[in-house]
């Protein structure tokens, strides 16, 4: 019995031994293979940390972004984030009841116009990106064939706790496609449906573009 | 004993009155144009929020800017750490009475470990070894008990609150006892235990600064947008991201096993928008 345990121990040593170097070995490599292939057919938890990882890696090599510069942020963006975001759908269901009562063109401004006042927003966030040491994805227990899914990750960090950010996700033809990101129990668009039909209902929808515009000239 | 109880009660009552009287004659009335079911009182709270909001760039704000532009990031960060250590001590109570204990112990642990090996809370030596803070506090509890937080409401300058979480800090301030701060309260010299309060209130201001940079920055409107983060934020600790109840949403979405609801927002998205274009309805 006590033959038997001295081995298992001995066994797990060694595998533990060859998990670190396998690790470290997967570390030196990490920064030259770079980015992975993103597949949207994957399982929800593999995809969002694909993509997570990717524009991380890709944000932490920018010092031009890091600084601020807001036109090559959103050349990541465009690049990293948006084929795997579906927009349209983020702003319709912040517009709520109202998206329907807007012209075509309408909606069209106005996903630009909250488009890019996330982008300002996120672009800030940005700047702390060194201090993300990685994105982990909690242990998915819905159903991954399923519609409509809620991938949980906690984002550690080098200076701080670590911060919860979940991401819903729609399944459609081409695969998952983000719409919705909840940050410490706060979802983004839960928390502009009342300010989007407050400030419908006191000037229009092209008023709500309006400010929205404004805000993001500032 | 209960004449000393009566004592306390009847001084903290004549803190507690002006207090309100004031919040009374501060509330005058605002414009309302979209109303919402968990803020019926939206009226007095827009009045009560353009109050603390004075203040707080009065007084506390350029204080707590002024601290961070002074003071430097380690001695802030030292500061802050002890300051949550404290509050962790609250966390992991408030843990063990929601019958989280798992959250408890490890709330618990993490205090130890940072008072100990973190020099009093100086180092957050729990979080760099992966120990994951978790935030409780009575108001949370109550939730867990069942308690609805009914409607939002915003405290004389304490801020953003419910008629739940407003009557939790108001309860423990009538039998005096301010969690998480109590520990601060047991000092006898009085002036270190003012500068000690001082500074917890200055460090909590200036925690917030980044958020209230943010804030500015992206809210439409930031009465609405601080609300409805806070009624937001209050829930999921309520319903808990590391509980295990067993919630279940109408769509039966794939949050029912964590005990997480998610917004359902199907009410406004059902009908293809395209498909039926002859829509008498709406305008």
């Amino acid at each position: 019995m006590y033959t038997f345990l001295a081995f298992a121990h001995k066994q797990i040593r060694s595998l533990a031994l060859t998990t670190l170097l396998g690790a470290g070995l997967l570390l030196n490599i990490a920064p030259a293979s770079a980015q992975q292939p993103v597949d949207t057919k994957a399982h929800p938890n593999d995809f969002v940390q694909v993509v997570a990882n990717n524009a991380l890696q890709a944000l932490k090599k920018e010092p031009e972004a890091k600084n601020g510069n807001i036109e090559r942020i959103n050349e990541l963006i465009n690049q990293y984030i948006l084929p795997y975001v579906d927009f349209e759908k983020t702003t319709r269901l912040a517009a709520g009841r109202y998206w329907r009562q807007a012209t075509t063109q309408q909606q069209k401004d106005l996903v630009d116009a909250f488009k890019n006042t996330l982008v300002r927003t996120y672009s800030g966030a940005l700047r702390q990106a060194d201090n993300v040491s990685a994105v982990t994805p909690l242990p998915f227990r819905g159903d991954p064939q399923a519609d409509d899914a809620v991938v949980r990750t906690s984002m550690s960090r080098s200076n701080g706790p670590a911060i919860g950010v979940d991401y819903r996700l729609e399944n459609v033809a081409d695969g998952w496609r983000i719409y919705d990101l909840n940050v410490e129990g706060i979802w983004l668009i839960q928390n502009y449906r009342n300010q989007f039909a407050q400030q419908i209902a006191q000037t229009g929808i092209d008023g709500l573009i309006k400010a929205l515009n404004d805000r993001n000239q500032r | 004993m209960k004449n000393i109880f009566k004592k306390i009660s009847r001084h903290r009552l004549g803190k507690i009155v002006p207090v309100l009287a004031l919040s009374a004659v501060i509330a005058g009335c605002a414009n309302v144009t979209n109303p919402v079911a968990q803020d019926p009182f939206e009226s007095y709270n827009r009045s009560m929020y353009a109050f603390n909001d004075t203040v707080d760039r009065a007084l506390l704000k350029p204080i707590a800017t002024g601290y961070e532009t002074v003071v430097p990031k380690p001695a802030r960060t030292c500061v802050a750490g002890i300051f949550n250590n404290l509050q962790d001590v609250w966390s992991s109570f408030n843990s063990f009475l929601q019958g989280r204990a798992h959250d408890g112990i490890n709330m618990f642990g993490r205090v130890l470990f940072n008072s100990t090996m973190g020099l009093g809370g100086c180092i957050d030596v729990a979080s760099m070894n992966g120990s994951q803070r978790i935030i409780n506090d009575f108001g949370v509890t109550l939730g867990v008990w069942g308690f609805d937080s009914g409607p939002y409401l915003i405290l004389p300058f304490l801020g953003s609150s419910s008629v739940r979480d407003g009557i939790s800090t108001a309860a423990w301030f009538a039998i005096d006892i301010s969690p998480p701060y109590a520990p601060i309260f047991e000092i006898d010299n009085i002036p270190l235990r003012n500068s000690i309060l001082a500074l917890a209130i200055v460090d909590l201001r200036a925690g917030l600064l980044p958020a209230d940079r943010m804030v500015d920055e992206i809210a439409l409107d930031r009465y609405s947008f601080i609300r409805d983060a806070y009624i937001q934020r209050r829930q999921a600790l309520v319903e808990g991201r590391h509980a295990n109840t067993g919630h279940t949403t109408s769509r039966g979405l794939p949050t029912d096993d964590q005990g997480l609801s998610v917004p359902d927002y199907s009410i406004d998205d059902e009908p293809a928008p395209s498909a039926t274009p002859a829509q008498p309805a709406g305008q």
